[in-house]
């Protein structure tokens, strides 16, 4: 369970200050598929960056089951990541000079998670392990990515437009992995997009408008990544 | 007119950075130069030499100064190409996308390499300065060469030579070198600069990632940082060789020469070592930003980013300095028993522990020093930077 009161995030300062979120509350319950919407520049990146503990708020709140993030010191909240949290961005963010399965790795340490290989098979990359990310197409590696985030066992996965890059079809598929390992390791996803199709994958859809939440919405059915269609 | 390769300009900015090449060149220079003029300058008195005496410590001045050049001059020489070639092939790797556009709209090799002509001025300032430095610092050292007045009064003469061949020279060589291996480091295919990503790994190294799998995360990183930058290496090997020889030479010299010269060797061994151990490092942290960044998005913390970049280098330096102190020993045991062989007065060269136990704690001090301001540096990049693109 994640709540999250009145937070308030700005950039610059003087005249320069620009306020990005404007009080923001919501509640997110553990399992759910969050998908925040909105337009480029409302805030969704920050909001998402802030309530992974990527960034420290203003003002306000982050209460994950009783714990208030905002109250942690840098390095009680880099512990805090390391537990709970896992993060899947638009450019992958692979190490270049690494292969595919010391990438994983890379997350699979995190948690002491000896069967890591297990998650590199789930996203269909078994035959690619020992290849560096620059010998594999985008979708491969953005299933790397998803490979490295699940591998460290996180309670939340937050996304920022995890398709951005790739084109539909990929794209499914990558999201697709995704929902697989959702039902499999029951955590929490909350993921930015501008992809109003895949807000239908969604049972929470949060739409915001220069840093405020305008509209939640549940949905009754998930839908897979297939039965949509896009 | 401006020709068409223009278009990417070097900034000075980007220049300002070889900083490093610029000490390195001066202390060169700088040693070189005094030595040299005093050479030069001894060598014209050679014929009014009367006595047995004076002709024996005539003899030890000239080796001396030629040994100090060929010694310093070519260690500094060697550092400062290697220095050069690692900026700018760190400067192509920075700037791959821009190049490879350029490449990619048609820009020969050549075109693109005849900017980096513009790396050449580091040496120029290093050594203008140092050559200006050096007749500076010469009436106080030739006083001190000959503080007994065994030899007749030596003047100053200014010799264009040396400005040729230690300023002008080394210039034109540089900027030359840098163009050459711009335009060499450019020979490969468009698509290979403009991707992101590294080209494909050498196959042995391949089958050694392979072999052992159960290495962690961190162990396999330090191994990593390790290889991909074997340069780097060197440096820091450099930079505690130097800390190490130059300090310890510094205090035999008291003994065997002069204070000032002890002062001076002591200056340039502790500049030398600051600027590249700096440099070094700086270096790394740069080129590991995002590794760092991603390290601590995912919620590894700082003791282990530091860990995992910068403890790989310890034991180099540590290497680094038991080279230096063997290396000085060694120099010192062949200027003593070969240069001053027949001068009276020279007191016999024996190793000095106490000074190398001293040298190694101050080391070890100013060592751990920057590696902590470094991790705080760490510490300070923040988890949003991977995404500032
Ligand atoms: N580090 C920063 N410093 C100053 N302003 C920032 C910073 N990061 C974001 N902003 C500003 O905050 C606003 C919201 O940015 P944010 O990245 O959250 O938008 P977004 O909804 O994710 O947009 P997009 O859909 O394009 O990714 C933008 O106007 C941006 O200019
Ligand atoms: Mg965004």
């Amino acid at each position: 369970m994640i709540e999250i009161n009145e937070i308030t995030k700005s950039y610059g300062n003087g005249d320069n200050k620009f306020q990005v979120l404007k009080g923001i509350s919501t509640k997110i319950c553990d399992g759910d598929f969050v998908v925040i919407l909105g337009a480029s520049g409302s805030g969704k990146s920050t909001f998402l960056n802030v309530m992974s503990g990527l960034e420290r708020p203003d003002n306000g709140n982050i209460i994950y089951n009783g714990n208030d993030i905002t109250k942690l010191s840098d390095n009680a909240l880099t512990e805090f990541r390391r537990k709970t949290v896992a993060f899947i961005f638009q450019q992958y963010y692979l190490l270049p000079n690494m292969t595919v399965e010391r990438n994983v790795r890379m997350g699979a340490d995190l948690a002491g998670n000896s069967d890591y290989k297990d998650i590199i098979k789930a996203v269909g990359l078994e035959n690619e392990m020992k290849k560096y990310p620059s010998e594999l197409s985008g979708g491969q590696q953005q299933r790397v990515s998803v490979a490295r985030a699940l591998a460290k066992k996180p309670e939340v996965l937050f996304l920022d437009e995890p398709t951005g890059a790739l084109d539909e079809q990929t794209g499914r598929q990558v999201l697709d992995y995704i929902c697989k390992l959702q039902m499999e390791y029951k955590f929490t996803i909350v993921m930015v997009t501008h992809n109003i199709n895949i807000a239908e994958m969604a049972n929470t859809v949060i739409k915001m408008n220069s840093g405020k939440i305008t509209q939640i919405n549940t949905n009754e059915k998930q839908k897979t990544a297939y039965e949509i269609g896009w | 007119m401006r020709s068409a390769g223009d278009t990417m300009v070097i900034g000075i900015k980007d220049i300002s950075k070889l900083i490093g090449i610029s000490i390195i060149a001066c202390c060169a220079v700088l040693v070189c130069t005094m030595f040299l003029n005093f050479y030069f300058d001894v060598y014209q008195i050679k014929d009014i030499l009367s006595s047995e005496h004076e002709r024996i410590f005539y003899n030890a001045q000239v080796s001396t100064a030629k040994v100090v050049c060929i010694v310093s001059g070519g260690c500094l020489l060697i550092t400062s190409v290697i220095t050069l070639l690692f900026h700018i092939k760190h400067y192509i790797d920075i700037h791959k996308k821009e190049l490879g556009i350029l490449k990619a709209l048609g820009y020969s090799n050549v075109k693109i390499a005849r900017n980096f002509w513009i790396f050449g001025i580091s040496i120029f300032v290093g050594a203008a300065i140092g050559f200006a430095g050096a007749f500076i610092l010469m009436p106080s050292f030739y006083k001190l060469q000959n503080k007994d007045k065994i030899l007749p009064e030596i003047y100053i003469h200014f010799h264009v030579d040396i400005l040729l061949y230690l300023v002008l020279l080394p210039t034109a060589a540089f900027a030359a070198l840098s163009i050459i291996y711009a335009c060499f480091k450019l020979k490969k295919p468009v698509i290979n600069l403009l991707k992101d990503n590294l080209q494909a790994k050498s196959k042995t190294e391949k089958k050694m990632s392979g072999r052992i799998t159960d290495r962690s995360f961190i162990d396999d990183l330090k191994r990593n940082t390790l290889s991909s930058r074997k340069s780097l290496v060197f440096f820091i090997m450099f930079a505690s060789f130097c800390f190490s020889a130059m300090t310890q030479m510094s205090a035999s010299m008291r003994d065997l020469s002069s204070t000032m010269m002890a002062g001076m060797i002591l200056i340039i061994g502790i500049i030398l070592a600051c600027t590249t151990l700096f440099l070094a490092i700086t270096t790394v942290i740069k080129g590991n930003t995002k590794t760092i960044a991603m390290m601590r998005v995912f919620g590894y913390s700082q003791k282990e980013c530091c860990r995992s970049l910068l403890g790989c280098y310890r034991p180099v330096s540590y290497i680094g300095f038991a080279l230096g102190t063997v290396y000085q020993y060694a120099l010192l045991r062949i200027m003593v028993d070969i240069v001053f062989r027949e001068i009276d007065g020279v007191p016999p060269y024996k190793f000095d522990f106490p000074v190398m136990m001293i040298s190694l704690v101050f080391f070890i001090v100013i060592y751990e020093i920057v590696m902590y301001c470094y991790s705080e540096k760490i510490k300070k990049i923040s988890v949003k930077e991977i995404m500032a693109e």
